[in-house]
């Protein structure tokens, strides 16, 4: 039930207890009413009968008074109780209740009736009468006697009545009294009930609310709270149980919340303290490697950090704000070959977009005038999305290896001259010795053959090795130029025609005549020609064929493929055959020896043309060599 | 024809000189280029052999005085040069020398280079 239809109850108790309150009030007044009513007709009816007692009494006296004396007082006085007594019995019966009584009365009034017809008929001939005091004695006496019995006994019996009804009055009033006394206690009571009901029924649960709310405020959610009943007290217990559960939800959350905002905060520090490591370690590395280390921000190029090697080699980043882009830009830097590097090739500007710069060499003029060869490397810094946040630039002073390397393209060309110079004399004086001596004995000219091809082989050496020497330093100069196809093969079939016919070997050339022009630098191509032809000499079986083909392709680009039926090459030692001191172990080397460096030279003159080299071998069936060179472009 | 022959080395100078006279060269040596430039109006030769790198003297700086000097102007300058490089070359060419022969020569031909660059 809900609290209000309780506290309507509770009302509705009070308001019922007051209408029978109310009731009772009233149903007793009537009760004492009655029982007053009843007094009163008790009351006059004692006095009729008194009355008529007395009545009949001075009836009988002045009938026998008069019957005695013939007085006619008496008899007046007779008649006049007789018309007192008339209405008498009528009033009396009126006031009785019992229909035994009312009918014993009438008993007596009708014997009074008929005594009263006796008497007066004796009266009225009194005269004639004899001896009077018989005919009192046996006439009027004995029926008087019987009246005043039935009267008394009539009497005796409303007395009897009459004490009952005094009694009942007098409990009534007893009860009366105990009723006044009474209701008000019993309305204390009651009230005091009713009051301890409500109490129970709104105020224990909202005491209980209220201390459950004390005890949550103080932190404690373990609390205990009436059981929800479907009223309003319920409700109450429910939304304050919603409440409570919400507010120690958020409560938990809250602390949930500063938990992990402590353990944020704890990790934060640590990787604080990391990161200050880290970056400490980071700062004393970067001050202390001896290269310059500059530090860029993206996309400006912003110089933000660069240790003492950076100052010292490029000059000390100015502390205007405005001056760092200019500071960088001003910067001027060259290839080694003199062409100036545009400000966005260098290293550091291509890390910016993204790329990574290993050894970029250039050399580098700061404004103070200097001039430093430079190996510059540069990678992009990114975040963990992957963008470019700066770019790290590391500058090493090559100075010290442009040096090392000057001395030793001094000491290969020294060595290489002083090689050369007794070479020249040894090579002279065989030529001219073997020419112009006669030798009968074949040994003698055979001997004097093997010393001459021995110093030809030690001047290719010494010629392949400042090539190489060239190459590897940068320093070998080609100058590409339109150059006619069919020159090239001309020449180069020439420089080995000797060997060729040595080892009686076919060497067949296949040109298509409508072959375009070459972009190239004729010695260089044709050195790297022969050295191909060469080697396929020297495998070549005897009276076997050598075949060089021209074929017009890769579009841009001729081909000058050399096919031999030699032994063939291993496939696992293909890759190799263009490193440095590379041979085919033990191949014919009698007939002509290498340097080893044959193949090496041949792909770097013809990659710096622009082209490319391959191989392709079978074992068993022979080996196609072939290179690319670019055509002359129609401009 | 005489030719004046510089090379510092004496058995390359040997060589060089055994291999022009196959061909009918008058040939006069010196060791260095002062002394090109010191036997030069004496001798008047048809044409001088320099070797590139001498003491003293090298034949770069021999062949720029030799293309300053009015009288000697007009003599033909050959290079013997270890230094075959096409830069090399070009530089001499550029000095005014008529011509460059790669060292190690060839002592049978060495003669009939020079005439071919003579153009005789």
């Amino acid at each position: 039930m809900s609290l209000r239809g309780r506290i309507f109850a509770v009302i509705g108790l009070m308001v019922a207890a007051a209408f029978l309150q109310a009731g009772a009030v009233v149903w007793f007044q009537t009760l004492r009413n009655s029982s007053d009513k009843t007094m009163t007709r008790a009351g006059q009816r004692f006095d009729h009968q008194t009355r008529m007692n007395r009545v009949v009494v001075e009836l009988e006296n002045e009938q026998r008074s008069y019957l005695l004396t013939g007085l006619p007082a008496f008899r007046a006085d007779f008649d006049r109780r007789w018309s007192e007594y008339v209405n008498l019995p009528t009033l009396l019966i009126n006031l009785i209740d019992e229909e035994q009584d009312k009918k014993s009365l009438a008993d007596v009034d009708r014997q009074l009736q008929q005594w009263y017809q006796m008497v007066t008929a004796l009266m009225d001939r009194r005269d004639q009468l004899v001896d009077l005091p018989r005919v009192l004695r046996d006439q009027t006496a004995p029926p008087m006697r019987q009246i005043l019995n039935g009267l008394d006994a009539h009497q005796r019996r409303d007395f009897a009545l009459l004490n009952d009804q005094i009694r009942n009055a007098s409990q009534l009033s007893f009860s009366n009294a105990l009723f006044t006394l009474a209701l008000p206690a019993i309305d204390i009571v009651v009230l005091l009930v009713l009051v301890a009901v409500l109490a129970r029924i709104l105020l224990d649960p909202l005491a209980a609310i209220a201390e459950s709310a004390r005890q949550i405020s103080g932190g404690n959610f373990d609390v205990r709270l009436p059981p929800a009943k479907r009223d309003e007290i319920g409700a109450l217990v429910g939304a304050f149980r919603d409440m409570s559960t919400a507010v120690q939800r958020r409560q938990r959350d809250l602390t949930d919340a500063l938990s992990r905002e402590r353990e944020i905060s704890q990790m934060y520090a640590e990787l604080r303290i990391n990161a200050e490591q880290e970056s400490a370690r980071l700062q004393a590395t970067i001050a202390t490697v001896p290269a310059a280390l500059v530090i860029l921000e993206a996309p400006s190029g912003r110089v933000v950090l660069q240790n003492a090697a950076a100052d010292m080699l490029i000059g000390r980043e100015p502390d205007d704000e405005n001056d760092r882009q200019l500071y960088w830009e001003s910067f001027h830097a060259s290839y080694r070959d003199g062409r100036p590097c545009p400000v966005d090739q260098w290293g550091p500007r291509r890390a910016l977009r993204g790329e990574v710069v290993v050894g970029q060499e250039l050399i580098v003029k700061p404004q103070d005038g200097r001039t430093i060869p430079t190996l510059v490397s540069a990678a992009p810094l990114r975040n963990d999305l992957g963008v470019i946040t700066g770019a790290v630039a590391a500058f090493q002073d090559i100075t010290n290896l442009y040096e090392v390397d000057r001395l030793k393209s001094e000491f290969v060309s020294i060595v290489s001259h002083e090689l050369r110079t007794p070479l020249t004399s040894i090579k002279g004086s065989l030529q001219l010795l073997r020419t112009d001596v006669p030798m009968p004995d074949p040994n003698h000219r055979i001997l004097m053959d093997v010393a001459l091809a021995n110093t030809d082989r030690l001047v290719r050496i010494i010629n392949d090795i400042l090539d190489i020497s060239k190459i590897e330093a940068g320093k070998l100069e080609l100058n590409p130029r339109p150059y006619d196809v069919h020159e090239l093969v001309t020449h180069s079939i020439e420089s080995v025609g000797q060997i060729a016919k040595g080892s009686s070997v076919t060497l067949t050339p296949i040109v298509p005549p409508d072959i375009p022009k070459v972009n190239a630098d004729p010695d260089r191509t044709i050195q790297a020609i022969v050295n191909l032809l060469s080697n396929a000499l020297k495998y070549a079986p005897a009276r076997s064929d050598v075949t060089l083909e021209v074929r017009p392709d890769p579009p841009g680009f001729v081909t000058f493929a050399i096919t031999d039926l030699g032994r063939g090459i291993p496939a696992d030692r293909l890759g190799q055959l263009f490193q440095k001191f590379q041979q085919i172990d033990g191949a014919n080397t009698r007939k002509f020896r290498g340097t080893g460096l044959g193949l090496a030279i041949t792909k770097a003159l013809v990659e710096m043309q622009g082209g490319s080299v391959g191989v392709t071998s079978e074992t068993g069936v022979g080996s196609t060599f072939w290179i690319t060179i670019p055509i002359v472009k129609a401009s | 024809m005489k030719l004046l022959l510089a090379e510092d080395e004496p058995d390359v100078q040997l060589i060089a000189r055994l291999s022009l006279k196959r061909v009918g060269f008058e040939v006069v040596t010196v060791n260095n280029g002062l002394e090109v430039l010191e036997r030069v109006g004496a001798e008047s030769p048809d044409a001088i052999l320099l070797d590139w790198m001498m003491p003293d003297m090298d034949g770069f700086e021999t062949c720029m005085r030799l293309k300053a000097d009015p009288a000697t102007r007009d003599i033909p300058v050959i290079f013997l040069t270890a230094k075959v490089q096409e830069s090399e070359v070009a530089k001499a060419l550029a000095l005014g020398a008529v011509g460059c022969i790669g060292k190690p020569f060839d002592a049978l031909t060495l003669g009939q280079q020079v005439l071919t660059i003579l153009g005789k």
